[in-house]
């Protein structure tokens, strides 16, 4: 027996905004259409203005749409309480009343989101979720930015949502506080939780979405699952960095010919390229031979700014090529 | 959910506690200092200071200088002449002056008051004293001025005139005696009991709805928009929470009144009780509408500030209305500061309920009714 295909949470179809004092700029939103299941995490990225917030803020009903619909577990938040009600958001902003503590925050966001019976059974789930009990008294105000980005996570699924919004949750966070908050996003999935995820960071994209769709100027130019993406876009090719300990001439004819370009003041050269652990260690000795040390070289996995940068020109060269755009 | 937004602002006071102080010390602390001001400039009783010259050095002159110094209790500077008088004045070191320069039971005018356009006022006050202490403490020497008047005009003898200078004098009299129609309490402590007190409101609702922007900047109004009962539970909330902190500023300004002032709060507490109701409602939703109109902080609060001073200078806060011209006090109509005022005194000085105070009290809820709808409504339209 086939098994049943997950509900479909979020729906947005065709949906276009352009903000009034933006006439003649591009619109904040171009005619996209995504959905999201149930237990899917969906990462939306782009570079800044290219309207990542406005989606979210459309799929929750924040935002009214000119034109194309938004629907969410079947009805429209805007205007269905009932529906607003399964939605929880985290934005980038901490959200909470400072002059409360975390309890108290978690408590008034429970009685608003409709959370009649078991209060306080809720408020304690979403606080050992987000390991805020041992701040459960603290005034919002008077926490760490780690602890009040955990608490901003926690008011925002209190209620138990189906839709989880969450606009860099990670952001200024030590790697430690951001391993456990993956964790929860993790385990939130892993309990339907349908999750629209905002962010900059590559490795929240890699490690938690099942699906990556760019965004450009309100356009979602690209759709895939992150390693689909990623070598569609790098096929095998990685960032291969290259720090020089001093300025030197003789090497520039090397590093270009190997395709990596200066970034800031000539000492660090950067440039995506197959092969790169074997190619890092050809380059070392012929900058040795040279007589130049590399203070350091490293290889990385391409950001996300790479992967943007991929995703528009690909858009542009199909464009040019009257293909039209990817998504 | 009403009562969530209500704890939450209320925790937000409670737990500023400077803040807390401010809301309920300043408000009192500026009753009293109009209060004292007014009160005494409607009551006549101003604090001038004088100074006085006595150029006649008569005994007459001597006995008037005498008798002015315990009247103005104290604030009777002497000068030596005209030019040092006048120069005290234009500094500021006396309000008005007196030159005693002639004779003062038979010089046309023996006694000059000299004032400052600044404070005509004062000059007043002073011309009253100096006409009460001379009928009072000088009777002869005035019915010497009237019988000197009047002796030609009787065809008087000589004779007939030294014999009524000898005369003693008789109480002087006046054709006409002012009786006060009401009583219990200073009428001018109550205007400006319900004058600061409404102003008091409108800054502390001012304040108190700016939290409004201040949750959209947080993103708290993303979060809040999610709220199963929407937009009007949050702005009721806030309504509620404004209108029970206003009335709660309202009775400890009051309170103060009735320990100095002995007002009579206690005799008039229900009605007293429906006119803060209706005070702190129509202030709460007058800054509600504003807050929500607004889209940033900085906007709020500048135009919050000119439309509280606005509003309070036209409606009556600053300078009692009856001081103004009529224009203007058909203006202060539109303010509810003019309303609060009128109810306020006609419960707690005139001590009725009348159509006046029941106009009052439904402009005052019609003020609070359109603060509300059009915050709920630029609420709900707004998009995040």
């Amino acid at each position: 027996m086939a098994a049943e295909p997950p509900e479909i949470v979020l729906r947005l179809l065709d949906a276009h905004r352009r903000y009034a004092q933006s006439a003649t700029q591009a619109a904040a939103l171009a005619g996209v259409s995504l959905e999201l299941a149930a237990g899917e995490i969906y990462a939306l990225v782009g570079r800044n203005g290219a309207g990542k917030s406005t989606l979210a803020k459309a799929a929750i009903g924040a935002l009214a749409l000119q034109s194309g619909t938004v629907r969410v577990l079947g009805g429209d938040p805007a205007k269905d309480r009932a529906i607003a009600g399964r939605i929880g958001v985290a934005p980038q902003e901490i959200a909470l009343y400072g002059h409360l503590t975390v309890a108290e925050n978690l408590d008034a966001f429970a009685t608003l989101a409709g959370v009649r019976r078991g209060r306080g059974d809720a408020v304690a789930e979403a606080m050992a979720a987000t390991a805020c009990t041992p701040r459960a008294h603290a005034r919002v105000d008077q926490l760490s930015g780690g602890w009040r980005r955990r608490a901003n996570l926690a008011a925002a699924i209190v209620h138990r949502p189906r839709l989880l919004v969450l606009d860099e949750p990670t952001e200024g966070l030590d790697s430690q506080t951001r391993m456990a908050l993956r964790r929860l996003i993790v385990d939130l999935k892993g309990r339907g939780t349908a999750i629209l995820l905002i962010s900059h960071d590559a490795d929240d994209v890699r490690t938690l979405a099942d699906r990556v769709g760019v965004l450009e100027a309100g356009r979602l130019i690209a759709e895939g699952s992150p390693g689909d993406l990623m070598a569609q876009a790098f096929s095998g090719r990685q960032d291969l960095v290259v720090r020089l300990s001093a300025l030197a001439g003789a090497a520039e004819t090397t590093l270009l010919s190997l395709g990596l370009t200066p970034t800031d003041d000539g000492l660090v050269w950067s440039g995506l390229v197959v092969d790169a652990p074997a190619l890092a260690s050809r380059l070392d000795q012929a900058l040795r031979r040279l007589g130049v040390t590399a203070a350091e070289m490293s290889v990385r996995q391409p950001g996300l700014d790479a992967l943007i940068a991929w995703a528009c020109t690909k858009v542009a060269d199909d464009h040019a090529l009257g293909h039209g755009a990817a998504a | 959910m009403i009562w969530v937004i209500l704890r939450v602002m209320a925790l937000g006071v409670w737990r500023d506690r400077a803040g807390l102080a401010l809301t309920f010390a300043l408000p009192p602390l500026v009753f009293i200092v109009f209060a004292s001001v007014f009160s005494a400039a409607a009551s006549g009783k101003l604090d001038v200071k004088a100074g006085i010259v006595d150029q006649a050095a008569s005994v007459e002159s001597g006995r008037l200088t005498t008798a002015l110094k315990p009247q103005l209790s104290g604030r009777l500077t002497a000068y030596p002449n005209r030019a040092a008088l006048a120069q005290a004045l234009a500094d500021g070191r006396v309000d008005a002056g007196v030159v005693v320069s002639g004779n003062l039971d038979s010089d046309p005018t023996p006694v000059t008051v000299l004032i400052d356009p600044g404070r005509r006022a004062a000059g007043e006050v002073l011309t009253a004293e100096v006409n009460a202490v001379a009928e009072h403490a000088l009777p002869d020497v005035m019915m010497a001025r009237e019988i000197g008047r009047l002796g030609p005009l009787l065809r008087l003898t000589r004779h007939q005139t030294d014999r009524l200078g000898r005369q003693p004098a008789p109480t002087p009299t006046t054709p006409f005696v002012t009786q006060q129609i009401l009583s219990g309490g200073d009428p001018m402590v109550i205007y400006y009991a319900g004058a600061v007190s409404i102003l008091f409101l409108m800054f502390t609702a001012m304040q108190g709805a700016m939290n409004l922007i201040d949750e959209r900047r947080a993103g708290l109004r993303l979060r809040l928009g999610l709220s199963a009962g929407g937009v009007a539970p949050l702005i009721l909330g806030r309504m509620l929470w404004l209108t029970a902190l206003g009335v709660a500023q309202a009775l400890v300004l009051f309170i103060v009144a009735v320990i100095l002032y002995r007002i009579p709060l206690i005799e008039s507490l229900a009605p007293w009780t429906v006119t803060a109701i209706a005070a702190a409602a129509a202030s709460g939703g007058i800054a509600l509408a504003l807050a929500a109109a607004c889209p940033t902080r900085e906007q709020a609060q500048t135009l919050s500030t000119f439309v509280v001073l606005i509003l309070a200078a036209v409606g009556g806060s600053m300078a009692p209305r009856f001081l103004m011209p009529a224009p203007l006090q058909a203006l202060g109509w539109l303010t509810p500061h003019a309303w609060v005022i009128q109810a306020y005194q006609t419960l707690l000085w005139r001590r009725i309920i009348d159509a006046q105070v029941l106009e009052a009290w439904a402009v005052l809820a019609a003020f609070a009714a359109a603060g509300f709808a059009i915050a709920w409504s630029l609420e709900s339209r707004r998009r995040l």
